[in-house]
């Protein structure tokens, strides 16, 4: 208790680790290129290259808060893009209203799936691990089969559905401005609800928070919801941004990327804590890496190796302060 | 001191087969261990007592070497003894068979009686046969008739309780520390395992036992060395074990004198009746909970007392039985209704059961009432400003010590979150407070803070239902305490009666107007 006491590093770096070493890969860059890194052009460019990722990943950690676990997210991804595409081809209207209705239905849709993983995970204490392991198999296997592998091709895709994807809105990027508008919805639901709160407290003890009167099945079911909903409604941005429905290959890249930028977060100003701000900032230093580094003319291979060292330096600054807590 | 010291020529060998001299342990600010002295003659069954906190635990780890003692020595069949290293004891013929017996469950018997042992090999692979003929040789040896290759997760405690006494004496073990081992056994099972410990000790084995349950003590032990506050407190021999004078040894005189609850708070309006309730250890369980009493349920690990706390909370469905809450029938199906009911619950695991890790004294104080402070019912957004004001008041009623409500709950003392544990349940209108060791890993002072919390709650009108391991707390805490033995209620105490001895005289299934 004493004020004497010298300056906490470990405490320092497991809260501003993550976010000192973005600034400090912004400052690389911006020295390393000065003409092109920091221009207001490439940024919107980074937050437009990151926003699926972010919509995906913000999702992601609704499910980790409360302690489960979702690998079907790369397929509810593919489900958006490609279904969204698919239906709006099959109905033929370049309707504004008709696009508004069947991104509801979709994302509808996304969420019975998500309600489906909760409610087994929960109810029958199925590994959510292996459970979401095999629904990303069934519903594969259900786009391939509804498919039969061909992609719907940008003719049939109304102009309306294809502006969520590469629309701007005063400058700004619609996809950025979906990301922005999922955080602030998201961080207010977690941060500011009584349900986010019941979650952070199943999350964290969850024999504690039943004892309390919360139900971990309710919950379940709600974050596993919405988790499924943000994933359909990222790979629904990438359909529209490619102008095509392609019923596989579009998840698949954003899955592991999404539970880097989540675990970065957990370890960023409330280590061990998973939350909306630390999986911006995780998704930021994806987006900059990827950036900075092909901007520097770096090749290819860098960025998957800056990414790891981030990653486990993120992990290992968590699990440090961890072991000084016991 | 209470009963004879060791100098009764006895039909059993006399040199000692285990010996403690002036045992001390201290830890930083207790002394856990005074000058203890035990001796353990070679084939004999001795019973170690004494009340949680008494220093068994602490003499047995000395004895095994899992802690160095500061002064005082060990003899094992008169020569030195003392060990730094809990290997050094298993080399010596010390074996400690704990509570949970230290079976790896999902093996085979042969394998958990190998484990540990390089298993025998033939071109690079197990020898499977040698291993299960091992097995079914120390098995044969000691009378015990169970397949090598079942699985452990598949036995009966008693089983499990021979299977560990096996191993222990395949490894050579001529003294056997049996740690509670009765716990988890059925009465018939119990009988089994007594036949087999005496089979053995004819055969020279050495048993030191410990357990809460006299009755079984009184049946199995040929000696008994009581503790009591780390010190000595009384060496009994079969002629003259009689359970008045080893339930006075183990709670001392102290069980009469300790400052106790004087007056009670109860006021005439019942706020909880109970009726004939029934779960899967107790049965036919009917009392009366009154505005502002405060109730104890006390027995023995296992007795049931506890798992009235469990039904009534929701924890536990109930199998039979009904629960009248304010003149209204409560069906308690989950901690959700009870809660619902106005029922609170302290349980005894705080960091398991109650604790929030890593969040503030704030939303750990708010959690089960967060509804009161939404803005709107339907988005369910929470008046930041409202939850601390009123957190922070329930803070400093409980007063608890903080440098403010954002600290997390986990730099808080294990007093003080107790305090907090406790607090957040002022919020949610609860009328009925049950309390499983609301001071279990607290230090003296919060104890007795945490005891004029409990009292403060009656005196507003709440009703408690209080549970202990520590039966000298009842005497403190309760008007009235109903003693649980084998599942049922087997005695109720008012006012001066509470007192240890006598619930422990009640709880070990003895009476109290019968002194042998």
């Amino acid at each position: 208790m004493t004020t004497e006491r010298r300056f906490d590093w470990i405490g320092f770096l497991s809260r501003y680790g993550t976010i000192l070493s973005l600034v400090l890969l912004i400052a690389i860059f911006s020295y390393g290129r000065p003409e092109v890194f920091p221009t207001i052009r490439n940024m919107f460019n980074i937050l437009n290259q990151v926003s699926i990722l972010g919509i995906i990943a913000l999702g992601l950690t609704v499910c980790l808060v409360v302690g489960l676990f979702d690998l079907s997210i790369g397929a509810m991804a593919t489900f958006g893009g490609y279904f969204a595409a698919r239906f709006l081809a099959e109905l033929d209207s370049g309707s504004v209203w008709i696009v508004a209705l069947v991104v509801v239905a979709v994302l509808a849709l996304a969420m019975l799936i998500g309600m489906i993983n909760g409610a087994l995970n929960s109810y029958l204490g199925l590994s959510p691990i292996v459970e979401t392991l095999a629904m990303s198999f069934i519903v594969t296997g259900i786009i391939l089969g509804v498919s039969g592998g061909r992609t719907v091709s940008s003719n049939d895709i109304p102009m309306a559905f294809q502006l969520i994807g590469q629309g701007r809105i005063y400058g700004i990027p619609a996809p950025v401005l979906i990301l922005i508008a999922t955080g602030i919805l998201l961080w207010l639901f977690l941060e500011h609800t009584q349900s986010g709160r019941n979650m952070y407290a199943i999350g964290g003890n969850r024999e504690a928070s039943r004892l309390s009167g919360i139900s971990f099945q309710k919950y379940a079911v709600m974050a596993m919801a919405i988790t499924a909903a943000c994933a359909a409604l990222g790979g629904l941005v990438a359909g529209a941004n490619l102008g095509a429905g392609r019923p596989q290959g579009v998840g698949d890249t954003y899955l592991l990327n999404a539970f880097v930028a989540v675990f970065i977060g957990a370890s960023t100003l409330r280590p061990g804590k998973f939350h909306v701000l630390g999986t911006a900032v995780g998704v930021l230093l994806i987006g900059v890496i990827n950036n900075g580094l092909s901007v520097m003319g770096v090749q290819t291979f860098w960025q998957y190796i800056v990414q790891g060292s981030i990653l486990i330096l993120a992990l290992i600054s968590a699990s440090m302060n961890s072991v000084r807590r016991n | 001191m209470d009963g004879t010291v060791d100098d009764h020529p006895t039909t059993t060998d006399l040199a000692p087969s285990l010996e403690v001299r002036a045992m001390r342990k201290e830890f930083p600010g207790t002394l856990a261990l005074d000058n203890v002295s035990l001796s353990v003659r070679r084939g004999e069954i001795h019973a170690l007592l004494g009340e949680n906190g008494a220093g068994k635990s602490t003499l047995i780890k000395c004895i095994c070497g899992a802690y160095a003692p500061t002064a005082g020595e060990v003899f094992v069949e008169g020569q030195p003894a003392t060990f730094s290293t809990p290997k050094g004891a298993t080399d010596a013929g010390i074996a400690v068979v704990h509570q949970h017996f230290n079976l790896v469950p999902t093996l085979t018997v042969a394998e958990n009686l190998w484990l540990g042992d390089p298993l025998p090999g033939r071109l690079g692979l197990v020898d499977w046969p040698r291993v299960h003929a091992r097995a079914r040789d120390i098995l044969a040896s000691l009378g015990l008739d169970i397949p090598t290759h079942a699985e452990i997760g598949s036995l009966r405690p008693d089983q499990l309780a021979m299977i560990s006494i096996a191993k222990a004496v395949s490894g050579n073990a001529r003294i056997i520390i049996l740690d509670e081992p009765t716990n988890a056994l059925l009465p018939h099972e119990v009988d089994r395992l007594f036949d087999q410990m005496r089979r053995l000790a004819a055969r020279g084995h050495s048993f030191l036992y410990v357990s809460h349950r006299l009755a079984e003590v009184f049946q199995i032990a040929d000696r008994a060395t009581v503790l009591r506050d780390g010190r000595n407190a009384g060496v009994f021999d079969r002629e003259n074990m009689d359970r008045r004078s080893v339930v006075e040894a183990i709670v001392g005189k102290k069980g009469a004198l300790a400052e106790r609850k004087t007056h009670s708070q109860a006021r005439p309006d019942v706020v909880m009746q109970v009726r004939d309730l029934a779960g899967a250890r107790t049965a036919g369980v009917s009392f009366e909970l009154r505005a502002g009493e405060i109730v104890g349920v006390a027995g023995l690990p296992g007795s049931g007392a506890e798992e009235v706390l469990s039904l009534l909370f929701g924890r536990e469905r109930r199998k039979g039985g009904s629960v009248t809450i304010q003149g209204k029938p409560a069906a308690l199906r989950s901690p959700a209704e009870a809660i619902a009911a106005g029922i609170a619950l302290v349980p005894q695991d705080r960091l398991a059961e109650a604790v929030f890790h890593g969040q503030s004294i704030r939303a750990n104080i708010s959690m089960p009432s967060l509804a009161r402070y939404l803005r709107e019912p339907v988005l369910r957004l929470i008046n930041r400003a409202a939850e601390s004001t009123a957190t922070r008041e329930v803070a400093t009623r409980m007063r608890v010590r903080m440098p403010g409500i954002e600290t997390a709950i986990d730099d808080l003392s294990g007093g003080n979150q107790q305090k907090v544990v406790l607090g957040r349940w002022l919020s949610t209108g609860a009328r009925i407070f049950l309390l499983n060791s609301p001071t279990a890993a607290v230090d003296v002072g919060a104890k007795a803070e945490i005891y004029d919390l409990i009292h403060e709650l009656a005196a507003d009108g709440v009703g408690v239902i209080f549970a202990s391991t520590e039966l000298e707390e009842y005497p403190l805490v309760c008007d009235s305490v109903l003693v649980f033995s084998g599942g049922r209620v087997v005695g109720k105490l008012t006012g001066v009666e509470i007192t240890e001895s006598n619930i422990m005289t009640l709880a070990a299934g003895g009476d109290l107007h019968d002194d042998h």
